[in-house]
């Protein structure tokens, strides 16, 4: 079908017709990633100061314990985000798949957290975790849980779980509605055969549901690791990457290396690495996943 | 008799389990509401209460008269509505081009596209920066809206192809056959069938720009070019947190958009699967 119209029309409105794209691209995504990349070999503050250093910051990355801390760090909060964002999402979405009376209210609440700003979020869970007068302590020293205030952001180990309950909190709701979405193309007849076989629950869900959804269960995983690796603004707003080092993110470490200490050059070969992790992830994912096929 | 008994108890347990989920999703945004209603002085109370006593429009007030706050939000306004434009245009050009038409490089740019996703804003924030600074568009929204269309236009293309995909090509050839450019058959034929893909678009880019913090915050450094979110957080580092106030404004700030995208939801949905999933 394509041919016919490939034959009157050469392809040059083709061209035209994605130029403006190609423009952008090119000129202010490719442009200043390569332009990134240079900054990385040296030792500038955009200004006055362009020494060249090199791969001098690269070498030093991987000697550095603070970038390596923080890299780990960043996985291990990956890795439970993601991990909170599926189960629940899961979950939920099998749950609002079946037929119940207030079903559109549930699925209405349960988006809502998608489309708040995450700045909002993070400032909201400040606030319920503020140590002298917040709601969340209140609450639980009248159930009776907790004898005296807890600073749920001041302390090392609180810091980060709070920190991760909030990102699932924020996340889990466009794993489920892509999930919700998926289920609803599973033809009923796949488990009304299943069922007259006397195949139980669970087989079912493991041998229907999960095999349906793998296209859709591949691309979530590789979008929802990259996207919170890369998380920022969350972390930055209830913690600063405090206390300590508790929850420094490698993009918080990049941000305040490039914008803190004015060291641009670092920063940016810093950033070159955690896009490499990005990509290295992402190629992973699609190769274990393509390999059970 | 029994099967009856169990699905009855097998429905209460999934309406507990739901409601228990829910409550844990509300109450932290009704907490929202209730503080930004109170004074400053009952945000001071160790044990506070839902309901605000006595209750206040300060906070509100506030937000447009003590801050700039309503400027902050036009400056989002602008910033935003440009580069959903922005991205609309590109974007559904390009989706045309990469269904209809076939070319050289076509794939590559496909992979570039998808690409793009992979990269962090922290990775793009200093030569961005950099780069602004030295054509002089540094605190300026013009500058904002440059960098919010490049971040944006390449998810905004792969959900707009999905969508151009589905439009049969048939169209296309009986309107060439009555002797029209391409252009006019992208314009006046194709380009009203996938309305819905724009949308998904729109709101896509709106939710995005409205959204972003980090880029804002290092190119724009002036209180009146500020963006609300970037505004919003700032509060929140000052010594001392007025937390009735800075709850007014978060919920000022993002309950109507919250209000229009469960209204839109369908569409945002419909664009995240076409482009993010069957892509």
């Amino acid at each position: 079908m394509k041919k016919s119209l490939q034959k009157k029309h050469g392809p040059i409105d083709g061209y035209l017709f994605v130029l403006p794209v190609v423009f952008m691209m090119v000129a202010l995504i490719a442009y200043p990633m390569l332009y990134g990349l240079y900054i990385s070999f040296f030792n500038t503050n955009l200004v006055s100061r362009w020494n060249f250093v090199g791969l001098k910051y690269y070498i030093e990355a991987f000697q550095d314990p603070e970038f390596y801390q923080s890299v780990l760090l960043t996985f291990k909060y990956m890795i439970l985000v993601v991990a909170g964002h599926f189960i629940v999402g899961f979950f939920l979405a099998l749950q609002l798949n079946k037929q119940f009376k207030g079903r559109t209210a549930y699925r209405v609440v349960f988006m809502l957290p998608w489309f708040f700003p995450e700045a909002v979020i993070a400032l909201l869970f400040t606030w319920i975790l503020n140590p002298m007068y917040g709601v969340f302590n209140d609450i639980l020293m009248k159930v009776g849980l907790i004898s005296t205030n807890i600073s749920w952001l001041g302390s090392k180990d609180l810091a980060f779980s709070s920190v991760v309950f909030v990102s699932i909190w924020k996340g889990f709701p466009l794993v489920m509605t892509m999930i919700l979405a998926g289920l609803q193309t599973i033809p009923r007849d796949l488990y009304e055969a299943a069922e007259i076989d006397g195949v139980g629950r669970f087989a079912q869900l493991w041998y229907i549901t999960i095999p349906s959804l793998k296209s859709i269960i591949k691309t979530l995983l590789i979008l929802d690791c990259v996207w919170w690796f890369k998380q920022y603004t969350l972390v930055y707003t209830m913690t600063s990457g405090g206390p300590g080092t508790a929850t420094n993110l490698i993009s918080l470490s990049v941000y305040g290396t490039a914008f803190n200490d004015l060291r641009f050059g670092k920063g940016a070969a810093w950033g070159v690495l955690v896009f490499v992790i990005c990509v290295l992830l992402s190629t992973v994912f699609k190769r274990v996943i393509k390999d059970e096929d | 008799m029994k099967i009856k008994t169990e699905r009855y108890i097998g429905r209460t347990v999934t309406y507990v389990v739901l409601t228990a989920l829910a409550l844990v999703i509300l109450v932290p945004i009704l907490w929202m509401i209730s503080t930004s209603f109170k004074t400053e002085a009952a945000t001071y109370n160790p044990h506070p209460t839902w309901i605000p006593d006595p209750p206040s429009l300060m906070a509100y007030d506030k937000f447009f008269n003590t801050y700039s706050f309503g400027k902050m939000l036009m400056n989002s306004c602008v910033t935003c509505i440009a580069t959903v434009i922005i991205c609309v245009l590109c974007s559904s050009l390009a989706g045309y081009g990469i269904t209809r038409f076939r070319f050289h490089g076509k794939k590559a740019l496909m992979q570039f596209l998808l690409v793009t996703q992979m990269f962090p804003a922290v990775m793009m924030v200093v030569p961005f920066y950099a780069i602004l600074s030295k054509v002089g568009l540094t605190n300026n929204l013009v500058g904002l809206i440059v960098v919010y269309s490049a971040t944006n236009v390449a998810f905004s293309t792969w959900m707009l192809v999905s969508y151009f995909k589905s439009i049969p090509i048939e169209l296309d050839e009986a309107a060439r056959v009555d002797g029209a450019s391409s252009f006019r058959i992208f314009w006046n034929i194709i380009l009203p069938l996938v309305i819905p893909g724009i949308v998904a678009v729109a709101i896509y880019v709106l939710f995005h720009g409205w959204n972003e913090y980090m880029y804002s915050s290092v190119i724009i450094s002036t209180d009146d070019l500020k963006t609300i979110t970037v505004g919003i957080i700032s509060l929140n580092s000052q010594n001392q947190i007025k937390w009735n106030d800075l709850m007014a404004a978060s919920a000022f700030s993002s309950l109507p958009l919250v209000v229009l995208f469960i209204c839109l939801q369908k569409y945002f949905v419909e664009g995240m699967t076409g482009g993010a999933v069957k892509g």
